[in-house]
């Protein structure tokens, strides 16, 4: 397989149809309600998902498959786990601690090096356009009905394009927040009055009905399941409003990602079906070892403590947690000191719900160069998340018309990985 | 007819390791040449002869190398967090001494003149000093908020420089243990808002003789930095004043800056590694932004230095070769 050593500008656009909260123009008034205790749906089987996104390709050899004193192995050495025989990278101490609740694919081969292409095999479990992202069919099949709150919510400092809910309707594509920043010209402006207010939005929807008479359904479909998303998150406001306890920014740390973790799990603890936080900086072409370092230097604590909180707080038996990255990167070190694009073997960590805990599936060759065992695509990893939060994959999506497959009909789940 | 003249300077020598090279140092006899590599080993060539050696014993890359003051041990400074003392002249040498330096990389080495003190500095923020003899610790000094990347004593003997990821350059005072002052590096580091990441650091650190200038090798406006597209820069500070002096580069050359030394003829050489591949050697006057004469290098340039004749260069370049230059006219 040829290295992409670019990237296609192109994917780093801002995408119109992902949409972002922080984006819109329009103004809400809505009620400040305190943030509710735990969602009692916990204790009636409401599963969730944490989606942890290190976006632009993180090293497998720097992460889940080292290769200390090989060829391809780079500087860093491997460690041990809290499970007996199973090793990861240095980089990731605290994580290593707690192993016992995750488990490790090796055997990943996308066969693709681009970036969009990448993602969406690893987020759609397909290879082709028009399939839901996880995120959004989780938010479908698995948030309760009247859940107060958006089914998914994407937790990021930066856009992508992503149409994630395809045919499943803007309900349940995700909705994009820019860190724990509320939404955006979402509360009614003191200059507006409250009848003003409720013309303006009345205004707005007879805009909408006639668009949609109209034939621009979708775009007004996308444009009011985004208000209506919006509106439902303002509802927990205070999710925004108060800085974590002192104890937590020690426990997960202070800067951006710290934060974005225990955004996410107070998230998961108010009933948010799907939760995706991206962590950007992986797309390492030059100085991937230095980049490496800080970069999972600031994932390790905070992930490791988001896993100790899930678990603790029983969350974790409910939640898929998954890290996943659109592609791996070179065994071959570049003149840069930079590892390239690599879809040909690399890694996802996985556990909590449904998967079964310390253990390694597949394996790559001794140098990190191909897969040596248990060759699995993005497809089969899609059956296996859903499969361990006890949907069938097999089954059609719940939409009339043609019936389309919920996972990829040439692929299975990863069966010894199903508790 | 062997005045030096760095016009004329053309190579004399290669010597191939199967991996890309890190960094290389020439021994104060100007017997041998040290490098290290992309694997875990460090190699030594007999300058002469070529014949190869390989010191085995750290657990990672290194990146660092000096030697003690009366040339007899190379220390070593490994990505593994250790420091080795290896006998410059043994027919195999074994590491007599390794210690754990620190806590994650060791990213530089440096002995003092009088052979009493040598100094080291890595990713757990910190400097530290010990005892060249002993190898125990005499200072644990603290201050930077983020990787240090190396480290060079100032000729007066009392004076350590320490330069960090953010382009902070701490001066240390060795008989007190205190930072006194902060040098001004800045424009060798940028923060990629794509990216959300810091990239900077000098990649080497040297003090002219007569310790009036600092020379920091390294980057300068970063745009992309994960895809290396950024300047490759050696910054003057002057010591007297604390301030950047010079930014010695060559227009928008991009790539990196790794190797820096001050010559005793009055000019600066410096080793740069571009991008696209290919490196060169670049030759300035330190009153000059521009340099003087440039000479190109087969691959990327990642380490650098000068025989005790100071007519000969070392580099060690990204494409496993070690390569040996004459700074005279062909004969």
């Amino acid at each position: 397989m040829k290295r992409n050593r670019g990237c296609n500008g192109l994917d780093h656009v801002l995408s119109r149809r992902g949409f972002t909260v922080g984006g819109m123009g329009a103004a809400l008034a809505l009620p400040s309600l305190a943030a509710t205790a735990p969602n009692s749906d916990l204790r009636r089987g409401h599963k969730r998902i944490l989606q942890i996104y290190l976006q632009g390709g993180v090293s497998q050899f720097e992460s889940w498959d080292p290769k200390p004193g090989t060829l391809y192995g780079g500087p860093f050495r491997a460690i041990d786990t809290s499970v007996p025989g199973m090793q990861i990278c240095e980089l990731l101490p605290h994580t290593a601690q707690r192993m016992h609740h995750l488990s490790i694919v090796r055997s990943v081969n996308l066969k693709t090096n681009d970036h969009g292409v990448g993602r969406k095999i690893m987020e759609r479990g397909r290879r082709q356009e028009g399939y839901p992202y996880i995120g959004a069919v989780g938010a479908k099949y698995f948030t309760p009905a009247g859940n107060p709150l958006p089914g998914y919510i994407h937790i990021s400092t930066r856009g992508l394009t992503d149409d994630t809910d395809a045919f499943l309707g803007p309900r349940y594509a995700q909705l994009r927040l820019e860190g724990v920043k509320p939404p955006e010209n979402i509360t009614r402006l003191p200059t507006v009055s409250l009848g003003s207010f409720r013309r303006r939005n009345r205004f707005r929807l007879r805009l909408n009905q006639r668009a949609a008479r109209r034939g621009q359904r979708a775009s007004t479909d996308l444009y009011n399941g985004s208000f209506e998303q919006a509106q439902q998150l303002m509802s927990r406001r205070s999710l925004f409003e108060k800085e974590p306890p002192p104890r937590d920014l020690q426990r997960y740390g202070r800067h951006f990602f710290a934060r974005n973790c225990i955004f996410a799990r107070n998230l998961l603890e108010q009933g948010v079906t799907c939760v995706k936080v991206t962590h950007h900086g992986y797309d390492t072409h030059a100085e991937n070892f230095n980049f490496h370092l800080e970069q999972l230097g600031e994932f390790d604590q905070p992930f490791a403590t988001l896993l100790d909180d899930l678990h603790e707080r029983g969350l974790l038996e409910s939640t898929l947690v998954v890290v996943m990255s659109e592609f791996g990167r070179t065994p071959k070190i570049n003149r840069m000191y930079g590892r390239d694009h690599w879809g040909a073997s690399l890694s996802v960590a996985l556990g909590g719900c449904g998967i079964k805990p310390g253990m390694v599936v597949g394996k790559t060759n001794d140098q990190g160069t191909e897969v040596a065992d248990r060759e699995v695509d993005g497809g089969h990893l899609f059956h296996t998340y859903f499969q361990a939060l006890g949907l069938d994959t097999t089954r059609p999506h719940e939409k009339p018309g043609n019936p389309i497959p919920i996972g990829d009909p040439a692929m299975t789940s990863i069966d010894e990985l199903l508790a | 007819m062997n005045a030096i003249d760095p016009k004329q300077i053309h190579q004399t020598a290669e010597f191939k390791h199967e991996r890309p090279l890190t960094t290389c140092r020439i021994d104060p006899s100007g017997k041998y040449v040290f490098a290290g590599a992309e694997d875990l080993n460090i190699y030594r060539w007999d300058m002469a002869t070529g014949k190869k050696t390989t010191l085995s014993g750290h657990e990672s890359w290194v990146r660092g190398l000096d030697f003690s003051a009366d040339g007899a041990w190379l220390l070593s400074a490994g990505w593994d967090g250790r420091v080795g003392w290896w006998p410059v002249s043994d027919s195999e040498p074994a590491a007599a001494r390794m210690i754990e330096a620190h806590d994650g990389w060791v990213r530089s080495v440096r002995s003092r003149a009088d052979g009493k003190l040598i100094a080291t500095c890595g990713n757990d923020n910190l400097v530290k000093i010990w005892d060249a003899t002993q190898g125990k610790t005499i200072w644990e000094l603290s201050g930077h908020q983020r990787h240090v990347y190396a480290v060079d004593f100032h000729p007066d003997g009392r004076f350590l420089a320490s330069s960090d990821l953010m382009g902070v350059v701490k001066v240390w005072d060795l008989e007190t243990g205190k930072e006194t002052r902060t040098l001004d590096a800045s424009v060798m580091t940028g923060y990629d808002k794509k990216f959300a990441a810091d990239m900077g650091g000098a990649r080497d650190m040297r003090f002219s003789a007569d310790g009036n200038l600092l020379a920091c090798a390294g980057i300068t406006d970063v745009r992309n930095a994960f895809g290396g597209i950024q300047g490759a820069l050696v910054l003057l500070l002057d010591w007297q004043s604390g301030k950047p002096l010079r930014q010695l580069k060559d227009g928008d050359y991009q790539g990196v800056g790794w190797g820096v030394r001050f010559h005793p003829a009055g000019f600066i050489v410096a080793a740069a590694a571009h991008r696209g591949g290919g490196g060169v050697l670049w030759f300035f006057q330190p009153d000059n932004e521009k340099p003087f004469h440039t000479f190109p290098l087969k691959a990327c340039g990642r380490g650098l230095d000068t025989s005790p004749d100071r007519k000969t260069l070392a580099t060690a370049q990204a494409d496993g070769y070690l390569r040996l230059y004459q700074m005279v006219a062909q004969t």
